[in-house]
């Protein structure tokens, strides 16, 4: 059965109403309840469509879904240079919040994306999840940041996009078409996420092997690990305007999301 | 100024944004189009930028997505794109007309955005003005010259080009951001019909269609007495990418937007002023 599309709302939420999101009720009265913490930056944009279709996918399935946006991203009040670490996991707490309200249920598991996973994990202690998805999370920021910094040094010469090298300048200070600020930056730089008490499972794109001490000490604190068949181009000079669409993700997700505790 | 979210249109299958300043009532509205498959924000947020830029001036926008496009739906109209397009923008202008007062509407778009505000420009009398960034352009003799010259002057690049040619490129497309050409001909007259209609165009080209736009000049070469016309504006950025992925250009775009909306669609409000 497919939820009817003109169910699905869009709203305002949050201190100052300023919190975008779209709720997808589900077909049948619902005891659990998804969460979907969107990634940042243009990770957000490329995946816009898998999560529609990840809550699409779960809503028919029985289990209602939140999709939203953080201050200074997408919808939400606030620009790209709003964007605080601190305040992503404020958001994610009055999201798992609205989403509790709206769908009655106090059991919520949660789903992220890259940095939308990381925040997942940071959250976990407000959000009190019944299980955390993380797709690619980012669990060492440090690296992270240095690989976007590099991407963002490749993008400006790249004569392929623009008519003639930019100087360093007119890319400081942003990631692929984002500005960061200068705090935002150093939050992530510092990032080193802890296993959350709650059930964790991490979904994989088939990168090159990873093995960060980081990815080990959630295993190791029974975090399960779902492999892809197929790597995503999160980090591809040339495809950092397609959109990210996993027929495999959206499947495994939604059967993660909705397994029985 | 506030924003609010609507699910709207014929079938309550479109998704939007408004942006609506604080006066009761404004004449003319902004509706920003999809850029390819991007959803209503556009690439790098830039219309979000616009629209609260613009709201600031005292214009209610609309951001949104047509049909299957982002969070929006299929109508089930089973309707040509075209018509789907139309209906979709009437929709849209159906709604900034009753949420802020609006009689007039300005569309922008890019890319596939700027083809199909032309498209709707064409016909429906409610439009007073177009913005088209990365809209239609045709290769001229002097895009050809331009082009091809330096490379010839130049044993690199002719090694460059010969080598591309030879061997299997691995580089991948760029954003498709499906855009349908139709012949120059038909475009210089639909133009041509605007501007006798009263409308103000704007057309923005970015430096990121080296491969059919390269020099101001073009413009004229393209479309004659339209770009010799009072209600015709021009502006190319050629530092800047098709996407404005940097933020200074976005930043650059978003002030020559302000600035021709305010100089040449002034907003006149019925109510406590922007």
């Amino acid at each position: 059965m497919i939820a009817r599309h003109d169910a699905e709302r869009p709203f305002f939420f949050g201190a100052d109403q300023g919190l975008f999101g779209i709720y997808h009720p589900p077909v049948a009265p619902a005891t659990q309840a998804a969460l979907l913490c969107p990634p940042l930056g243009q990770d957000h944009i490329r995946s816009h469509r898998l999560y529609r279709q990840l809550a699409t996918v779960l809503a028919a399935a029985g289990m209602p879904a939140l999709r939203f946006d953080f201050f200074g991203s997408g919808d939400s009040a606030g620009d790209s240079a709003d964007i605080r670490w601190d305040r992503c996991l404020t958001d994610t707490a009055a999201a798992a919040a609205e989403l509790r309200r709206l769908s009655g249920c106090d059991r919520i598991a949660v789903f992220g994306a890259r940095l939308g996973g990381s925040i997942a994990v940071a959250a976990a202690a407000s959000v009190d999840p019944s299980r955390i998805v993380a797709w690619d999370p980012v669990l060492d920021g440090a690296d992270y940041v240095a690989r976007l910094d590099a991407l963002q040094d490749s993008l400006r010469i790249d004569t392929r996009r623009f008519n003639q090298p930019r100087a360093a300048e007119a890319a400081a200070g942003q990631w692929q078409g984002f500005t960061i600020d200068a705090r935002l930056r150093q939050q992530l730089a510092e990032l080193r996420l802890e296993p959350p008490s709650t059930q964790m499972h991490l979904i994989e794109s088939a990168l090159p092997a990873t093995t960060t001490p980081s990815r080990q000490r959630f295993i190791a604190h029974g975090a399960t690990v779902t492999p892809l068949s197929s790597s995503t181009p999160w980090e591809e000079l040339e495809r950092l305007e397609m959109a990210i669409i996993s027929h495999e993700l959206v499947q495994s997700a939604s059967g993660l999301l909705r397994e029985a505790t | 100024m506030t924003e609010q979210a609507f699910r709207f249109g014929r079938a309550q299958h479109l998704v939007g944004i408004a942006g609506l300043p604080s006066a009761t009532s404004a004449q003319t509205g902004i509706i920003v189009l999809n850029a390819g498959l991007v959803h209503r924000i556009g690439p790098f947020r830039l219309h979000v930028a616009i629209a609260r830029r613009l709201n600031a001036c005292g214009y209610p926008t609309l951001r949104f997505d047509l049909s299957t496009l982002g969070d929006s739906a299929a109508s089930d109209e089973s309707l040509p794109r075209a018509q789907q397009v139309r209906a979709d923008v009437a929709d849209a202008m159906d709604l900034l007309g009753a949420q802020a007062g609006c009689t007039r509407f300005v569309l922008v778009g890019l890319c596939s955005g700027a083809e199909n505000a032309h498209l709707v420009a064409c016909s429906d009398p409610r439009i007073a003005g177009a913005i088209f960034l990365d809209g239609f352009a045709y290769r001229t003799p002097g895009f050809l010259l331009r082009h091809y010259l330096p490379k010839l002057a130049n044993p690199v690049r002719i090694w460059r080009f010969v080598h591309r040619r030879l061997r299997p490129s691995r580089q991948l497309a760029a954003p498709d951001f499906g855009m349908a050409i139709p012949p120059l001909a038909q475009v210089r007259a639909e133009l041509a019909d605007m501007l006798q209609r009263g409308l103000k165009l704007c057309f923005v080209y970015s430096g990121g269609n080296t491969e059919y736009f390269n020099h101001r000049r073009q413009f004229r070469e393209c479309y004659g007495a339209v770009a010799n016309h009072p209600g015709t504006s021009l502006e190319y950025f050629k530092a800047a990418d098709h996407t404005y992925i940097l933020e200074d250009d976005r930043r650059q775009l978003v002030d020559t937007i302000e600035r021709w909306l305010l100089r040449n669609l002034p907003q006149t409000t019925a109510g406590s002023g922007a």
